[in-house]
């Protein structure tokens, strides 16, 4: 496969051009949460970046596997923040239209951020199982937990500053 | 002292207590705050595009002169990370350019630090010293991270607070481990082992309560302790509480304050036993 030089370097643009300096030392991987599940690992996730292997680098579970916990950014040896290519791999992933269910819910709680301001996590949980209803019997679970606690808000709160946050996202995404 | 009060989305929903307990724990320290006007989601962790993410946390930011505190550790490392993003001239430039009230700079506290330092050592406030009382000590990975206020990988705030209410905290080797919340709707088998690991090291610990600052691990280790200890086969029966309600417990304030009838693990037990030791000292 020829290496896809447009998309490797809206990688570096998006994540950092320090990722260039990559040397393949498995620390991100180490720290890993979910690097047990994760195939390609976060390592060699970098790697199908560097080389261009755009298709490799964004079809995979690893993208979605990502928790955020920023420990791989914290002890990369070299400076890099794994974390951001992977951001930056569901934001191009995201330009691509190939839905999978991870990729909806990111997508529904931006929409709903974009519509009202704020997150309110029962329209948000309901739209999710729309598109993914196997998830259904734990959300249900979750909810006979919560609900007679008082727990689940089930109103949308809207900002009044709404206008503004729709072109914060829409303006600066890009 | 006053402040500006980010709640967060949560506050309004799964993170009720947090939000009650803050409120509460703030009048009783005499830290006066204000809500934060017509503040916006941070973005969670669910906003991949940074420039986005900054620009959502600058519009709350730029709401206020005043610093600002928030409970929730999430909204916290979204807050700082764009203040430092917005360090950069070119990034304030693109931020600015599309918001209404201009981001000029800010300064953003934890509540976990507002109160240590509303608390001196030997505070007379603190009316029910909780002596004896095992705490695990749970960061998450959020709080520190992006580091400089924190040591990312060794903090020791939350066991300096303990200490401060008289609590002693555990050895708790998972003390800067992720949760795994983010990713529990879409990738549920993967966040479940993980809060499973997280629980079943705070009892190997000998803990008979964990505290949190941060309202998806609290999500994790207590909404969803029953459901794990059914998937996995096995009790644990800690209950988890926020930085906020194991504080508003040693100043003697009331668990419907601080909400503590909804944790989904009772942590009334520990409260009662708190008072029966002081009553037996006395």
């Amino acid at each position: 496969m020829p290496e896809d030089k447009a998309f490797k370097n809206e990688v570096l643009r998006l994540a950092g051009s320090e990722a260039l300096t990559c040397i393949q030392c498995g620390t991100c991987s180490a720290s890993c949460p979910t690097a047990n599940l994760m195939n390609p690992s976060i390592r060699r996730l970098i790697k199908l970046c560097l080389e261009g292997r755009k298709d490799e680098a964004l079809h995979n579970e690893t993208l979605w596997l990502c928790t955020s916990c920023l420990l791989c950014t914290v002890r990369c040896p070299r400076g890099i923040r794994p974390k951001a290519v992977v951001s930056a791999l569901k934001e191009i992933a995201g330009r691509e239209e190939k839905k999978s269910k991870d990729a909806s819910y990111e997508e529904l709680f931006v929409k709903q951020i974009e519509q009202n301001g704020r997150i309110a996590e029962l329209p948000l949980t309901a739209e999710f199982l729309f598109v993914f209803p196997q998830g259904m019997v734990s959300s249900m679970q979750m909810g006979l937990e919560l609900l007679p606690k008082g727990k689940i808000g089930i109103e949308i709160d809207r900002i009044r500053g709404r206008d503004e946050v729709k072109r914060i996202i829409e303006e600066l995404r890009g | 002292m006053k402040l500006a009060y980010y709640p967060g989305c949560v506050s309004q929903s799964t993170g009720k207590e947090m939000d009650a307990s803050t409120r509460a724990v703030c009048t009783a320290l005499g830290i006066e705050i204000e809500e934060l006007a017509d503040w916006n989601c941070c973005g969670a962790t669910h906003v991949s595009n940074e420039l986005v993410a900054t620009g959502l946390a600058a519009r709350n930011m730029a709401q206020t002169d005043l610093p600002i505190m928030t409970a929730c550790s999430i909204c916290y490392s979204n807050l700082r990370a764009a203040e430092e993003r917005l360090k950069e001239p070119e990034v304030l430039t693109k931020v600015n350019a599309v918001l209404d009230k201009k981001y000029r700079g800010a300064e953003v506290r934890h509540a976990l630090d507002v109160m240590l330092e509303a608390m001196p050592e030997g505070d007379e406030r603190i009316v029910l010293p909780l002596k004896g009382l095992l705490v695990a000590p749970y960061y998450g990975c959020l709080l520190t991270r992006p580091a400089g206020l924190y040591s990312a990988e060794f903090p020791v705030i939350l066991e300096t607070l303990i200490k401060r209410l008289e609590a002693e905290p555990v050895d708790f080797r998972k003390k800067t481990a992720c949760c795994g919340g983010p990713i529990f709707m879409p990738q549920e088998n993967a966040a479940d082992d993980i809060a499973f690991g997280i629980l079943s090291e705070a009892k190997r610990a000998g803990a008979e309560v964990i505290v949190t600052v941060c309202p998806l691990c609290h999500l994790m280790l207590d909404a969803k302790q029953k459901i794990l200890e059914q998937k996995k086969g096995e009790k644990i029966g800690i209950p988890v509480l926020y930085v906020t309600q194991l504080v508003g417990i040693a100043l003697g304030l009331g668990p419907e304050e601080l909400g503590l009838f909804m944790n989904t693990v009772s942590p009334m037990g520990i409260v009662e036993k708190a008072y029966e030791r002081m009553g037996n000292e006395s």
